[in-house]
């Protein structure tokens, strides 16, 4: 195979130091593979090295550059498997993501892999941990549909070892093969959707013109795009990969996965549908919007039941996603529609909530990891009073959650007050019915919000405050400074986008700008470039700095004026009320499952909650030796979706088994002969 | 200038009115039971006395539990500078708008919940689920109820909704006003912790949900978490009263007398809110916990219709 | 005046929600009294305008009429047949209430998307106060569907009579005296019997579940 490479259009080549900086950290965590500290701490070093290089390159890119795109293409000497690299702002701003995102979580990884060392091949994962990496790097850069298909594969691969790589536990396993079943079910849509495209245009260039393709096959094509994305996006009813996957792999690669795997997809969601078909019709603003909300909606309750920390995020990841499909959609009826201002500030929402939620899960998950680290456990029911022994972690937890949360003055809220604003503004475009979807996406958000702020109360509270519920919690001990570092970085940058989202509006506005020449800013009162101007849409403003100062004053001057009127103060130890009883020890507390009950009960329609008692009766019923209680909830899309699915599906392939594979050779060769009899017929008629 | 004005108006008003609503519903209750009731200042001689007391902590807690009175408090203030109490001063921008509003509501809200479930306490856990549960199912009716109103006005800015309700003509006789008002009635009363959705005067473990959040509290503290309490209740009130029943487009005067006359009749506007909300609770009881989703539905309910009746039946 | 009835068919319907959800056979009676006030005073304000305009006093005698009847009389007779009937506690309801709830805003939409197709009532375009009361119709049907208890049943039925007579006012503005009179007597007699009805069921079954009444096929 022959490559040659051309260079084209404006240069710039940090993207390609980048990458090749990426292949160094692969090359040397495979050759220091013996040494396990030596190699962890010099893969990521190199690895922060090609992220500040990515991040810097993206940035630059997003400010300097226009319409232009960058572009390097290594050609083959085999047709259409030239691997074609071209940047535009876009890509830029996914690889800043990614790069923010792979910066902490490789300073954080120093620390938390350090448990592996002497235990497990840490120069094997840490191979896997670059490799993943660089495909989505160049899923991101991929210029033709070939390039990213095969970025994608190797992407969804690596992830399935990375996922797998405590492979002793069985549930590991499991959760390893339904996510390579999921996501290559998700991979054989876009294939096709591929297939599709070339067979219209001749081409895979995904920036190619998509003029040739009738609408009906772009309606199509939509379909199949927003069926194999959403299945890596992970929205309902395609998620049920994300809770079982997520928790399964390493926390370090559980940040990536959530912080910007699927991401990648709301990427693809933009390139193919938004930048390549271009939108056509209404009706797919509609369904992302509608997907949107249910996975919205969904996602948030099922995070609610679950009491495994990384379940809770994966669950809230595709709360998140669905968020974002909010904005999308409302964006592609905007523009549908032909009102572009609208369409642009409902797409930045989604941009800038895509940033926000790489920041603020990458953290979550990290924090997930050094609870884990120093715990061994991500049952929330075994923790407890964690505050205390992990002071720092604490902090930043709760600064995560509070950005999850929406609240004020985190960057969570910022992006959904935009998706709040663009949803206010599309009432009255459309006719009733998007109005009703519109205000329904309204209530959802506020549901969500809502129940976010209880999923996230029930996380931190149950986990850092109270009593310590188990030995483990007890003896946890602050993790490594560098984890903190890592998270520490994460948590500084939900606050500053949530202090100054002048800045990070702007990022997005200008990737907005160049996909459709609109800048948002530019029609907004009072602009962005000024961090300390409150944002304005159409009247509508908000100031978090000014918030927070307003808190922040206020709080002084509530301190003063106590002070003034009741002197010093003056404060008593004392235990827990108690009621008048014994001491109180940890299993009078609240538990995880205790905390969401009431919403167990209310939403016992979606949940379908089961129990069941069992009391061992000791010398009378009034002092039972042992009671047990156990309670779960039913995921209704397993049960009554996937589950009946699977069974015919099983059914069926039993019948075909029994017919076809009668393990006679004659049969076999029969087939071939057939089959080759029936191409060699195509060829004659094609 | 007119910023500052603004401020220490909004400020000193709301800080000062809010244990005021809290004395007149006490005595008003008290007086339609035959009881003489406490005076009407009492929230205030309480508040006093409690922030000279020693403050107990629980040995079990954090620092979250000794911030949170002050977030609590000055979440509730700072919601209070979104809110005016009176349109006729202007100042140039609001540092928030309706999401803001609720935001900044939950910032409190989800400290407050920390702060129950800090010390360990059943009693806290208890409130805490409780509080997440209700929050939760009324969420969507708040902000259906205030963005309907906010589409009519075309702004999503509290100050302005006021300004454009002043000119319309006796808004409660208009269809979606109608709906998004008995939205909002029903949406304080969760709010702000009262019958039929909370007791604020119990201490039973069976209907506690605010109390049972603040029980640990003690002193300084608890005088904080009281206070905030009472202004949000305020805040609330104040929404109500000034979006659906405005005054202000029939005072004619400028300058500091308009304001002060605007501002006594709010001020009677809250008086005469309160003594509803006394009688009304004194004439219910308290639901079951979970017959609450049955409010909170209703108030959705009634909130979307009222969307339903302005923007698709084009009322 | 538009207005006026555009305010008051929105909380005749926030009062059929309100009925929706109730949970108690009292709650009901009340809330149905009070859905019958707010209709007394549609008939009110009709009559006073009408008294203004062409001098007739029709509609105030069938706003006192209706006050009589359906504010007054029925409300009583609805408790008696309560107190009659031995209290039990039951749940009256086959779903619970945050759906019924869901359930009468789907009629509500329904009902718009059917109506908004048809013109021609009152003055050539369809208004707000056709869909409320038509809604109203509906919702009282879905309450006798939803309710197990014989008194559901007949405050249902009750609240479907005040959906069709609300809808004829709005549609006609006053339908002609004999008509409004004919209607309001046959709702009396008919509350009459099923009120004895309900308590000879009570009496038979030992309770007023309505659907025990299957029980009776051979």
């Amino acid at each position: 195979m022959l490559l040659i490479i051309h260079n084209i259009g404006e240069h710039n080549s940090l993207f390609l130091i980048a990458i090749l900086l990426y292949l160094i950290a692969a090359v040397t965590a495979l050759i220091l593979i013996k040494h396990h500290k030596l190699c962890n701490i010099a893969s990521n070093i190199i690895c922060m090295a090609a992220a500040l290089v990515g991040a810097a390159a993206s940035l630059i890119k997003i400010f300097t550059g226009t319409t232009q795109t960058n572009s390097f293409i290594l050609q083959s000497t085999i047709p259409q498997l030239s691997m074609n690299i071209r940047i535009d702002t876009l890509s830029a701003f996914f690889v800043l993501c990614l790069s923010v995102l792979v910066f902490s979580v490789s300073i954080y990884s120093i620390g938390y892999i350090s448990h592996y060392y002497g235990k497990r091949n840490v120069g094997l994962f840490n191979f896997l941990y670059v490799s993943f990496i660089l495909s989505m790097f160049l899923l991101m850069i991929a210029g033709n549909s070939v390039f990213f298909y095969i970025a994608w594969e190797a992407m969804s691969i690596i992830s399935y070892f990375l996922v797998i790589f405590e492979s002793e536990r069985e549930e590991n396993l499991r959760a390893g093969k339904l996510y390579i079943i999921m996501t290559h079910l998700g991979t054989a849509f876009l294939l096709i959707g591929f297939m599709m495209m070339y067979s219209y245009t001749q081409s895979f260039d995904i920036f190619g013109s998509s003029a040739a393709i009738p609408a009906a096959a772009k309606n199509l094509m939509f379909v199949f795009f927003l069926i194999g994305f959403g299945t890596k996006a992970g929205v309902m009813p395609l998620h049920i990969w994300l809770p079982q996957a997520h928790p399964a792999a390493p926390s370090n690669v559980s940040a990536l996965m959530s912080g910007i795997m699927i991401k990648t997809a709301i990427y693809g969601m933009i390139r193919f549908m938004f930048c390549y078909l271009q939108i056509q019709d209404v009706w797919w603003g509609v369904v992302i919007l509608c997907v949107g909300i249910v996975s919205t909606v969904l996602g948030v309750a099922y995070a609610l039941m679950e009491h495994n920390i990384k379940k809770i995020l994966a669950f809230s990841s595709v709360e998140n996603i669905g968020i974002i499909l909010i904005g999308l959609g409302v964006s592609f009826i905007a523009f549908a529609q032909n009102n572009e201002f609208l369409g642009g500030l409902a797409l930045v929402a989604a941009l800038l909530h895509t940033f926000n939620h790489t920041l603020f899960k990458g953290g979550l998950f990290l924090s997930a990891g050094s609870i884990q680290y120093a715990t061994h456990t991500k049952e929330l029911d075994k923790l407890g009073g964690l505050i205390k022994k992990m002071p720092i972690t604490a902090l930043m937890v709760l600064c995560f959650s509070l950005a999850i949360s929406a609240v004020v003055p985190f960057n969570g809220f910022v992006s959904e007050w935009l998706v709040y604003q663009s949803l206010f503004l599309n009432i009255g475009y459309g006719g009733g019915g998007l109005n009703i979807l519109s205000i329904l996406s309204i209530a959802a958000l506020g549901l969500a919000g809502a129940l976010a702020a209880a999923c996230f109360v029930k996380l931190f509270g149950i986990s850092f405050l109270g009593l310590p519920r188990s030995d483990n919690a007890q003896k946890a001990k602050e993790v490594p400074a560098t984890m903190n570092i890592g998270m520490g970085m994460l948590a500084g940058l939900c606050l500053a986008s949530g202090l100054f989202p002048g800045f990070f509006i702007d990022i997005a506005d200008k990737v907005v700008r160049s996909l459709t020449g609109l800048s948002i800013t530019a029609n907004l009162q009072g602009g962005f470039l000024n961090a300390t101007a409150p944002l304005v849409v159409s009247g509508n403003s908000i100031a978090p700095l000014e918030i927070l100062i307003v808190i922040l004053a206020l709080i002084a001057g509530a301190l003063l004026i106590i002070r003034l009127i009741g002197g010093k103060y003056i404060e008593r130890k004392y235990g827990t009320w108690d009621c008048g009883f014994e001491a109180l020890n940890s299993r009078m507390q609240y538990t995880a499952t205790g905390f969401s009950k009431p919403l167990r009960i209310v939403f016992s329609i979606l949940y379908r909650p089961g129990r069941k008692v069992e009391i061992e009766e000791g010398i009378s019923s009034y002092f039972p030796t042992s009671i047990k209680y156990k309670v779960w909830t039913e995921p209704i899309f397993e049960k009554y979706f996937y589950n009946p699915v699977l069974n015919m599906v099983s059914k069926i392939s039993l019948k075909i088994i029994n017919t076809v594979q009668t393990g006679s050779i004659h049969a076999y060769l029969i087939y071939i002969f057939i089959a080759v009899l029936t191409l060699m017929l195509y060829n004659r008629l094609a | 200038m007119v910023e500052a004005v603004y401020l220490i108006v909004q400020i000193s008003v709301i800080i000062l009115i809010a244990p005021l609503v809290n004395g007149i519903i006490k005595k008003i209750k008290a007086l339609t039971q035959k009881r003489t009731g406490g005076p009407l200042l009492q929230m205030y001689y309480d508040l006093f006395k409690m922030l000279k007391k020693t403050a107990v902590v629980s040995d079990v807690s954090s620092w979250i539990f000794k911030v949170t009175p002050f977030i609590v408090f000055s979440t509730a203030v700072a919601a209070a500078l979104i809110v005016p109490v009176t349109t006729l001063i202007k100042p140039r921008w609001f540092p928030g708008d309706l999401i803001m509003l609720v935001s900044i509501f939950a910032l409190g809200r989800f400290f407050m919940m920390l702060a129950a479930l800090d010390a360990g306490s059943t009693f806290g856990g208890m409130g805490a689920s409780r509080e997440a549960m209700i929050s939760s199912l009324i969420e969507p009716s708040i902000i259906v109820s205030l963005i309907t109103v906010g589409l009519i006005a075309k702004s999503t800015s509290v100050f302005e909704i006021m300004n454009f309700m002043q000119e319309i003509h006796n808004p409660l006789i208009h269809p979606v006003y109608i709906m998004s008002f008995c939205a909002l009635v029903i949406i304080i009363i969760a709010e702000t912790s009262r019958i039929p959705v909370d007791d604020p005067g119990t201490h039973l473990e069976l209907t506690m949900v605010h109390e049972a959040m603040v029980l640990e509290y003690s002193g300084r503290n608890l005088a904080l978490m009281e206070l905030g309490a009472a202004i949000k209740q305020l805040v609330f009130i104040t929404l109500l009263v000034n979006i659906f029943i405005p005054h202000d487009q029939l005072i004619n005067i400028t300058g500091f007398a308009g304001i002060g006359i605007s501002l006594l009749v709010y001020l009677l506007k809250i008086v005469v809110v309160s003594i509803v909300i006394a009688i009304a609770e004194v004439s219910t009881v308290k639901l079951r916990l979970f017959s609450i989703p049955n409010l909170a539905a209703l108030s959705f309910i009634l909130s979307f219709i009222g969307f339903l009746q302005y923007f698709v039946f084009g009322g | 005046m538009s207005n006026y009835l555009d305010a008051l068919s929105v909380l005749l319907l926030i009062s059929a929600f309100v009925l929706m959800g109730n949970k108690r056979t009292n709650a009901y009676i009340k809330s149905f009294k009070m859905q019958s006030i707010l209709i007394a005073i549609l008939t009110g304000v009709m009559g006073i305008n009408s008294l203004l305009k062409d001098g007739h006093v029709d509609m105030l005698v069938v706003c006192a009429v209706v006050i009589g009847i359906k504010v007054i009389y029925i409300p009583y007779l609805l408790n008696k047949t309560c107190k009659n009937v031995a209290y039990r506690v039951e749940k009256d309801f086959y779903f619970n209430i945050p759906i019924l709830i869901l359930g009468c805003c789907f009629i509500v939409v329904f009902t718009y998307f059917s109506l908004s197709t048809t013109t021609g009532i009152n003055s050539g375009n369809i208004n707000m106060q056709v869909i409320n009361s038509v809604s109203l119709i509906l919702i009282g049907l879905f309450f006798m569907i939803s309710r197990k208890k014989a008194i559901g049943l007949i405050i249902g039925f009750l609240v479907i009579e005040n959906g069709i007579f609300v809808t004829a006012l709005f549609a006609t503005q006053g339908m002609p005296f004999i008509v409004d009179m004919g209607i309001l007597m046959d709702i009396l007699v008919a509350v009459i019997i099923m009120g004895m009805m309900a308590f000879r069921i009570d009496e038979k079954f030992v309770s007023t579940d309505g659907n025990k009444i299957k029980d009776l096929r051979g």
